[in-house]
């Protein structure tokens, strides 16, 4: 016998608070379809996505019918390309992404990730050739993502990589200026990029996965925010932050649950291997789906404020430890995200002045990931933009942690005006970069910078 | 062994359990399986319980009421002859809520949509409050029907009330309300393909 309020409770979670599940995410290993013959390769490619994602959709709605969980999107995430397809010409490099694209098209997923190259410690040909045909691959299909990664704690970062992706995003930018630079939304820059990541525009199918796999990526900002306001709103005395911490804790167990049973299910029904839940409170433009809003209900009034990464602390943790308790196959990055064309609050903070590109370094330091979907002025040089990469990387080279930046230098706008990039993507005005080219010399050095020590942490 | 079903309704005080069930260790009955509830002031409870040879009901339902004669209990007793069948044979069981504005008739009539579609309602809730109303219920759905075609249907005839129907397997709440493993459902409902997403 189920007692009314636990049923209320989780129905409540859907109906009123947005819990969904953002992404079901299979991952395909392609390892197997590398041919010299470009046409042999594409069609390897088709044969295997359409092998294993032929009945995704199919058995999502089902799924998503059984226990009356929506499951927002359904995407697909491949071996880094650089591999699979490595040796080939630029011209192979964009028939195998145009063979993504249309395979992703016609089972139904709005988004395939693992255009990727995995650069941390020096590139291969093949893998710099990829990330040269970043801009011409992002402006001219539609759902292929692509994720490239510039530094791990144990190789230290790639500087060169980095210089050249400074290059792609400007070059990328342009090539959809129609759309505020929006092809740059489909690339992310990694640092200790994680291989299990259902979201994107960063998910690919990482080394030591199996054929095929099921991640689930599950969001619910909403529901954390509520908990927090009902939390704050009935307790007889101010909660103490222990408290809110050990609210935001629960309420993560309840999300993390409802991913692991629906990526359990949809791996049964499709034969296939379940891998982790990934619970991050991912926001979207909605109003009430925000992680600003839920530091707003612990407390930061105004985004950016003092305070404001100690708070996204905390939450960070309590979901991670509400999210472990739950399952043991957690995985991904699970954490928040402060993705803030795509954050409601946040986008209007940065739209007041609270919010800087500075006080988001700082946060992303205890979050994750990083600099994401930030729009910056499209006259930004791109070795602005990489040495703004480079920052963020080291952030999270040094730290042990992922961190990634996913920025759009819109083209022909400046600092202060509005960057729309539509539907989940959302819209923000463009926050200045301080001192903008005052790094140029720096970038240029190349080279790498050399893997953190592992001792004397302090 | 010889097994009788009893139920006892009586307005709700301190003491009628331990009546009912003295008057059933008295006759040597051991109980197999208890439900007990309070609506309103109103206790009502239905025990199985087990004897090693034939009784007649009627001398345990006297029995029943003559310890709790203090109570004014309402009691009936059946013999269980083991005619029970499945009603829903390889059915899931799902939980189904629906909510909306209080009319009288609501139960009635999702009853009646469930009962044409062969679900068996094996548990359930239902409360207002002010003008709101609520029903949670447990049900077995048969294999072939699709949990997304039922709660069309359950909003179809409330659509005038405004009621919302859910309709959802048991497993999202196990998940969601008990720390053991996520366990997936055994059995399979081949539920084509219907969308359903909730409001």
């Amino acid at each position: 016998m189920y007692r009314t309020e636990d049923v209320l409770a989780t129905l409540g979670m859907v109906r009123h608070y947005k819990l969904d599940v953002r992404t079901v995410t299979m991952g395909i290993d392609l390892q197997s379809c590398a041919s010299p013959d470009v046409s042999t390769l594409c069609g390897l490619v088709r044969d295997r996505l359409l092998h294993y994602a032929g009945r995704l959709r199919e058995v999502c709605q089902e799924v998503q019918g059984r226990y009356g969980i929506p499951i927002v999107n359904r995407r697909i995430a491949v071996s880094p390309i650089a591999s699979v397809a490595a040796g080939h010409t630029t011209e192979g490099l964009l028939a195998v992404a145009r063979t993504m694209d249309a395979t992703a098209e016609e089972v139904g997923v709005d988004l395939i990730g693992g255009f990727t190259a995995q650069v941390q410690k020096g590139w291969t040909e093949s893998e710099k050739r990829l990330i040269e045909a970043l801009p011409e691959v992002l402006s001219t299909t539609q759902r292929v993502c692509s994720s490239v990664n510039v530094g791990t704690t144990a190789a230290g970062i790639n500087m060169d990589a980095i210089a050249l992706l400074g290059r792609v995003l400007k070059e990328t930018a342009e090539r959809t200026r129609s759309h505020d630079g929006f092809g740059c939304a489909k690339l992310v820059i990694f640092g200790n990029a994680p291989t299990d990541n259902p979201f994107m525009a960063g998910a690919f199918h990482g080394s030591g996965e199996p054929d095929c796999v099921i991640n689930i990526g599950v969001s619910g900002p909403g529901v954390v925010k509520a908990a927090v306001e009902d939390l704050v709103k009935t307790a007889a005395v101010r909660p103490t932050l222990g408290e809110i911490a050990e609210e935001i804790k629960s309420t993560a167990f309840r999300v993390t649950r409802v991913g692991e049973l629906i990526g359990r299910e949809v791996a049964a029904r499709l034969g296939v291997a379940f891998g982790i839940v990934d619970l991050s409170l991912a926001p979207t433009p909605q109003v009430g789906d925000s992680v600003g809003e839920i530091l707003q209900a612990m407390g930061v009034a105004r985004l950016g404020a003092p305070g404001s990464t100690a708070a996204l602390a905390l939450l960070n943790d309590a979901v991670k430890k509400g999210g472990s308790f739950a399952s043991s196959s957690v995985g991904g990055l699970s954490g928040a995200f402060v993705a803030v064309s795509e954050d409601a609050a946040l986008a209007q903070a940065v739209a007041c002045g609270d919010l800087t590109l500075a006080k988001l370094e700082a946060m992303t330091a205890v979050c994750s990931v990083g600099l994401d979907m930030i729009a910056v002025p499209g006259d930004t040089d791109p070795e602005t933009l990489a040495a703004l990469i480079a920052d963020e990387v080291a952030i999270g080279v040094i730290n042990h942690k992922t961190t990634a930046v996913r920025v759009i230098p819109v083209p022909g706008k400046a600092a202060g005006e509005r960057a729309v990039f539509g539907g989940l993507f959302g819209e923000m005005d463009i926050l200045p970069i301080h001192a903008a080219g005052g790094s140029t010399a720096f970038v240029r050095h190349g080279g790498r910078i050399p893997a953190p020590l592992s001792s004397l942490r302090n | 062994m010889h097994t009788y079903i009893v139920t006892v309704t009586a307005a709700d005080r301190v003491g009628i359990v331990h009546a009912v069930t003295g008057a059933i260790s008295e006759r040597g009955g051991n109980i197999k399986e208890l439900s007990q509830t309070v609506l309103r002031g109103y206790f009502t409870i239905i025990l199985a319980v087990e004897f090693d040879g034939p009784r007649d009901p009627k001398g345990i339902r006297d029995a029943v009421a003559t310890r709790g004669e203090r109570f004014d209990l309402n009691v009936a007793v059946l013999p269980d002859e083991g005619r029970h069948v499945d009603p829903v044979p390889g059915g899931d069981k799902f939980i189904l809520t629906v909510l909306g504005e209080d009319r009288p008739g609501n139960i009635h009539r999702i009853a009646g949509s469930l009962a044409r579609r062969g679900v068996n309602i094996v548990d359930l809730h239902a409360r207002t409050e002010g003008p709101r109303f609520s029903l949670v219920m447990e049900a077995f759905l048969p294999p072939d029907l699709k949990p997304a075609d039922l709660r069309t249907e359950l909003e179809q005839f409330g659509a005038e009330q405004g009621l919302e129907a859910y309709v959802q397997h048991e497993d999202i709440f196990l998940a969601t309300n008990e720390p053991s493993p996520v366990r997936v459902g055994s059995s399979r409902n081949p539920e084509g393909s219907d969308v359903v997403v909730p409001h």
